[in-house]
């Protein structure tokens, strides 16, 4: 796997944990259960986010920058061929191949962030 | 939907046999059957979730989670150490169980949630640690989860 696309998902998912700590079942589930301080954590979380963005590529930083702020969500999975950002079917030849992440994509119709689940 | 349903046999290891909590959330991790490259994702996933906090919860029992891109659906492993091992859980006392929940960061089932709050939920069954330490096999602890988590 594409080693820029592999530092992305760990930033998107660092993001998504701090806001599901923040606010949604998880953090409820995290305080009752594991005794977290959520405000630490998701701060934690925020930071390490920020400091991961530093360690990509500048070219990639400033995409990812960009989508992330019109979506939210920059990387998403291809599942059956299909876009799971716009939902629209990525052309086949994108996802025959060997190590179907090995190279950087991105929607043609979205722009977003590709990788090809199974 | 029921717990006993999301393991397997395969997933559930009545001897591990690592010393350290790093070397064994990687033995966990290995019972999902994933490849190598996966699997070293999935330990940093796993290891950054402990260093916010540790999930051993008291009472012998940790419950490792977190969502990840290896996961293209819930996955969940068991795993017990006889002797236990220092795990930093809650209430400072050695760890024997352990319950690894891992799901993908977009779950169309949307079960990840409350898998992980009935996992939390069996392990506070006052009897559940005995009954977890008592296990011979496998199939046991697939029996167990149907008894006490219906």
């Amino acid at each position: 796997m594409n080693e820029q696309l592999v530092l992305m998902l760990e930033i998107q998912d660092m993001t998504a944990k701090a806001k599901e700590i923040e606010s949604g079942e998880l953090g409820d589930l995290e305080r009752a259960h594991f005794g977290m301080d959520s405000t630490a954590a998701a701060t934690t979380l925020r930071q390490k986010a920020e400091e991961l963005v530093e360690e990509l590529k500048p070219n990639v930083r400033e995409r990812f920058r960009k989508m992330v702020k019109r979506f939210d969500r920059a990387v998403v999975p291809v599942i059956g061929g299909v876009c799971f950002g716009c939902f629209v079917s990525i052309p086949t030849a994108t996802a025959g191949e060997q190590d179907p992440n090995a190279d950087l994509q991105s929607c043609e119709t979205c722009g977003r962030f590709i990788y090809i689940l199974a | 939907m029921r717990l006993r349903e999301l393991f397997t046999v395969d997933a559930v290891k009545l001897q591990l046999e690592s010393e350290t909590k790093d070397d064994l959330l990687k033995e966990l991790i290995s019972l999902l059957g994933l490849d190598d490259k996966s699997e070293a994702i999935l330990f940093k996933t796993v290891k950054r979730r402990e260093n916010l906090g540790s999930t051993g919860i008291g009472k012998g029992i940790a419950i490792p989670h977190c969502r990840s891109l290896v996961a293209n659906r819930l996955r969940l492993a068991y795993g017990r150490k006889p002797g236990g091992i220092d795990f930093n859980a809650i209430d400072g006392a050695p760890v024997y169980n352990f319950f690894l929940i891992v799901a993908p960061p977009l779950e169309v089932s949307n079960q990840y949630l409350p898998v992980l709050g009935k996992i939390a939920q069996f392990a506070k069954d006052p009897e559940v640690p005995d009954l977890l330490l008592s296990l011979e096999n496998p199939q046991a602890f697939l029996d167990l989860l149907d008894e006490k988590s219906r």
